[in-house]
């Protein structure tokens, strides 16, 4: 019997009710909610330090109230990661909620144990160098900046465990993106945890699945000129009809706007990978290479094919560090002279904060170079030019004095300049340097918390 | 305009950390057999001058008739350092579309 996974939810923020025609149309039999992109969980512990009962997506409260009865009427068990950095607390949210609806049996399950916050400071005395994966740099807890998270990227075991026990809801942290959708399906057809090919068609599975609009015609070059802008903001999104072998089928919500074809599919394989021959995951590397397209109806791409090799020995472990602070401020300049006003910009934005601890300044031409840098050619004598200027510092209150430094110059800067309002009023937004390691999987013992809704 | 690469291909660009990876995927079976030829790891490198600090490294999907670029420290410290306007380098593969194709 087919089985069959939806995705409605590809990051923090994302239109988690496109999962509610997925649910009432019985077109799916369980649903997944990808929420956490690199850097979200740094974001949930600035929520968590203001309070400890915070520190998950507030996107698990509309799951809770609008999708859960609905799911839960029909049998339909719900994943997420959105638990962020506090999956009790969400459970608990998840909880209080259900009895108010009265959702009576409810079962809930809270994964963790992929925080290692508590253990971090110990690793290194324990023989973990914790280097660097891009840059090769050892870790240096004293410089470098507070360190705010740190989180492994943890399998599909715990939450295939929490099925079997018959959880409705499973609300888990840094669960690796693609297992959320390895789960059901290990829970489902009972594949062997070293039975790699199968283990490798479902993580493509769900590395298809995780960024829901971007498979159906969303951030499409494939389709732009097909698909029609009006539809963009309805999408509906992606399910994965999944068969014992391991091979699927990628559709979508029947009924709703989109489009699925083997460009939009294969846009989406190869997003966020790096070697297609050896994407590594907690529980399998999958490779890309083997795998075979074939559009088998309207909307429907199948794929088979997909080869895996043994999981990798060690687990990915992300680090948020707080570095600092950036400001952006907004000049617009005009004709006559509109290089030559750049240009006194420059050097009254330079001699005004000499004496601040500013530690970068970068200047781009919005319209002109701000994406593609030196690849753009400059026009000779534009009517207009506006200039971005980023700057960071250590603290927040020097970029503060910075902007109020520029405000003095009002009346004394170059001829005819716009400067938009709402620039002058923005804030400062933390830097966060983000550090990838392995670790030994030893230090990584997954916990799952039941509660059951009376 | 002259001949772009966006007209043998099209593409999607993706970040993790500093690292931005730009798929090229052809739309034709000549194309790919074209770009796969002259769409070198040193011509995307020299393509992107300043804007990519770091190595790229080229990896080939014969099955599905598309290239992987992985571009090392690309992204300005990576999209929660970055000062760039787009800062995890979603246009990146429009910027490499963008190439003039001869």
């Amino acid at each position: 019997m087919t089985y069959r996974i939806g995705s409605a939810q590809g990051y923090y923020g994302d239109d988690v009710t496109r999962a509610l025609p997925m649910i009432t149309g019985e077109h799916v039999d369980v649903v997944c909610f990808e929420a956490l992109a690199e850097l979200t969980l740094a974001i949930l512990q600035k929520d968590r330090l203001g309070n400890p009962d915070k520190g998950y997506t507030f996107d698990i409260r509309i799951i809770a109230s609008s999708i859960l009865p609905e799911a839960f009427a029909r049998k339909i068990p719900l994943i997420t990661n959105g638990g962020g950095l506090n999956p009790i607390s969400a459970a608990k949210m998840v909880y209080q909620t259900a009895q108010k609806l009265g959702l009576h049996g409810l079962k809930i399950a809270a994964v963790t144990g992929d925080d290692l916050m508590p253990v971090i400071f110990d690793l290194p005395a324990k023989g973990e160098s914790l280097t660097n994966l891009d840059t090769g740099e050892n870790l240096d807890f004293e410089h470098g900046g507070m360190l705010v998270n740190a989180n492994v990227y943890i399998g599909a075991q715990p939450i295939v465990e929490a099925l079997k026990a018959g959880a409705d809801i499973v609300i888990t942290g840094r669960v690796a993106d693609p297992c959320l959708y390895l789960a059901p399906l290990i829970a489902h057809y009972g594949w062997d945890w070293a039975d790699w090919d199968k283990l490798a068609s479902g993580i493509v599975c769900g590395h298809l699945l995780e960024c829901t609009g971007q498979v159906v015609g969303g951030n499409s070059l494939a389709v732009i000129d097909t698909i029609p802008a009006t539809d963009l903001h309805r999408l509906g999104y992606p399910i994965a009809h999944v068969e014992a072998d391991g091979s699927f089928i990628i559709t979508k919500t029947p009924n709703t706007a989109g489009i699925v074809n083997t460009n939009t599919v294969k846009e989406q394989l190869i997003y966020e990978i790096h070697d297609p021959a050896n994407y590594l995951t907690p529980d399998v590397i999958a490779n890309f290479t083997t795998l075979k397209l074939e559009q088998i109806g309207e909307n429907q791409v199948k794929v088979s094919g997909v080869t895996g090799k043994p999981r990798p020995e060690k687990l990915k472990l992300v680090m948020g560090r707080l570095e600092g602070y950036m400001r952006e401020l907004i000049f617009t300049v005009g004709y006559p002279q509109a290089w030559k006003k750049v240009d006194i910009m420059k050097q009254m934005i330079e001699s005004t904060w000499q004496d601040l601890a500013i530690d970068r300044i970068e200047y781009s031409y919005l319209g002109m170079n701000s994406l593609y840098g030196g690849i753009s050619e400059l026009p000779q004598d534009p009517p207009e030019i506006a200039i971005r200027v980023m700057f960071t510092a250590k603290d927040e209150d020097t970029l503060k004095n910075a902007v109020r430094l520029m405000m003095t110059n009002g009346l004394s800067g170059p001829a005819g300049m716009g400067i938009s309002g709402s620039t002058v009023s923005a804030s400062p937004r933390a830097i966060l340097g983000l550090w990838s390691t392995l670790v030994n999987r030893d230090y990584v013992v997954p916990n799952i918390d039941f509660m059951t809704v009376e | 305009m002259g001949k772009k690469l966006y007209d043998l291909a099209f593409g999607r660009a993706g970040d993790k950390g500093n690292i931005s990876n730009i798929s090229v995927i052809a739309r034709s079976s000549e194309a790919y057999a074209e770009i796969k030829t002259k769409l070198t790891a040193e011509r995307v490198k020299a393509h992107f001058g300043d804007m990519v600090k770091g190595d790229v490294v080229r990896y080939e999907l014969d099955n599905i008739e598309a290239l992987n670029f992985v571009l090392y420290d690309a992204l300005d410290g990576g999209g929660t350092r970055s000062l760039r306007v787009d800062t995890l380098g979603k246009s990146l593969a429009g910027a490499l579309l963008y190439m003039d194709w001869e």
